[in-house]
């Protein structure tokens, strides 16, 4: 393992109004290693996610790309276009896929290469191709997201994140919106790219994937990680009764 | 009678013409700026916005056109200490520019705020900056939404500009005033006129309906 994490998570800490979602969650994920984070809805994870990438911003603690914070720069706050050159290191994949409804497919990959990366049309189009090719969607280029099923939808919007040759990429429950026989195709896609060691943190309720292909497992409840460790650690003998009792109702 | 002066006539069409995309033209500008500040998140740009559509939503635009042409002169005048004055044309596009901008700015802030916050976040997390999003991500698909409704208010527009000829600027309505104080024969006139702003606005206005559909629907087929 190299020294520096690609992500670094120190002592998060989010809070909405008086509502306390994050109490202080630290953790590394290693280049090329995939973490998943599990527990019940309202524990947070949806939430440290969305902080890692700075669609939240955290109440206290710091994130750390590569080493380098995203929320300082120089003992200052960083500014906003920093912030945003900085996200282009972190893919982000929403439970609702949140493809742009008014470019095709096509346009919707290429359009940050071209416009945030400053990439000709040309080469955008080409790498384009080539992330839709790793979903196996080559041949909707044309289509408008309207036409696609939603499993396809979501295989763009990773398409979309990977344009971006970010560091690492995030997923915030990416098979949660979808029907039970259209998980299998995002899965599929997601294994595939954690094999080619694509670093990826996954906020899931798909405890097989969670399993099979994570590194690590983090199960939180109530903003804070209650247990950790390898997937045979946390599913074969977790230490916390809270977690046995989330395995004991996900695991069937 | 109409065909013998339609030369006269098509001059004073080809001047509502002129007077509707000028004040199109502030309408759409000044209305997505005002809408802009008021889905701001600091409240006095909030404030300024809603103050800005509230005065103009609901102020006749007779009434903004005769005082734009015939007061806003004057206190600019007092102001810089000079007498100033107004050409009719451009009294006309300022006022119905300005009142229309309040109509726009709230289809503009309408489809502004119907836009997921998903779509915002997938631009953010690509690193695109705002600006981008709401040249991008946002905006292209506002005016999508908004031109059926859009598409009404540019009728309105267009009808509101034969009030120009009371500012005498030289329009359709103030060539047929200007023919019938010759000819002494109203009706013939009149009615024609009022056939001809029918046809010119149901022709165009359903045409663009027509083109525009197709090209809205296929984002939501």
């Amino acid at each position: 393992m190299d020294a520096i994490p690609a992500i670094r998570v120190v002592d998060i800490r989010k809070s909405f109004g008086t509502l306390e979602v994050l109490r202080g969650v630290s953790f590394d994920v290693h280049r090329g290693n995939v973490v998943s984070m599990i527990g019940a809805s309202g524990s947070g994870k949806s939430t440290l996610l969305r902080c890692i990438n700075r669609l939240e911003t955290p109440s206290a603690g710091e994130v750390y790309i590569d080493g380098e914070p995203m929320g300082a720069v120089e003992g200052r706050d960083r500014p906003l276009s920093e912030i945003n050159r900085m996200r282009r290191d972190l893919g982000m994949v929403f439970q609702q896929f949140n493809l742009w409804p008014h470019m095709t497919v096509l346009g919707n990959v290429i359009e940050a290469p071209i416009r945030v990366l400053g990439m000709s049309r040309k080469a955008a189009a080409a790498l384009g191709e080539e992330c839709l090719a790793r979903v196996y969607l080559s041949e909707k280029a044309r289509e408008y997201p309207a036409r696609l099923s939603g499993g396809q939808q979501q295989r763009v919007a990773i398409a979309r994140a990977l344009a971006m040759r970010p560091k690492a990429m995030l997923f915030d429950e990416p098979t949660s919106s979808l029907d039970p026989e259209l998980t299998d195709e995002v899965l599929t896609v997601m294994r595939e790219l954690a094999k080619a060691g694509t670093t990826m943190i996954v906020v899931t309720h798909e405890m097989g994937f969670a399993r099979d292909v994570s590194h690590r497992v983090l199960f939180l409840h109530n903003g804070q990680i209650e247990e950790e460790g390898s997937p045979a650690q946390v599913f074969g003998n977790p230490k916390s009764d809270r977690c046995r009792q989330f395995l004991s109702k996900h695991l069937q | 009678m109409f065909w013998e002066y339609r030369l006269v006539l098509l001059r004073g069409l080809a001047f509502n013409a002129y007077v509707f995309l000028a004040a199109a033209a502030v309408a759409l500008s000044v209305g997505l700026i005002a809408a802009l500040l008021r889905i701001n998140r600091a409240w006095p740009f909030r404030w300024i916005g809603t103050l800005h559509v509230e005065v103009f939503r609901n102020a006749p635009d007779y009434i903004m056109v005769v005082w734009v042409h015939f007061v806003l002169p004057l206190l600019l005048g007092a102001a810089i200490g000079r007498r100033i004055e107004f050409h009719p044309f451009v009294s006309a596009v300022i006022a119905l520019g300005f009142v229309y901008s309040g109509y726009f700015a709230e289809t503009f802030r309408a489809g502004i705020q119907s836009i997921p916050l998903g779509h915002i976040e997938a631009g953010r997390s690509c690193g695109m900056s705002e600006f981008l999003i709401l040249r991008r991500v946002v905006l292209p698909q506002v005016v999508r939404r908004m031109l059926p409704e859009a598409i009404n208010q540019f009728v309105s527009l267009f009808k509101a500009t034969t009030i120009v000829s009371l500012i005498a600027v030289p329009d359709l309505m103030y060539q047929v005033s200007m023919v019938i104080q010759q000819e002494m024969k109203p009706l013939p006139l009149y009615t024609s006129a009022a056939l001809t702003y029918f046809a010119v606005i149901y022709v165009v206005a359903g045409l663009v309906r027509l083109l525009s559909e197709r090209w809205r629907n296929r984002i939501y087929a």
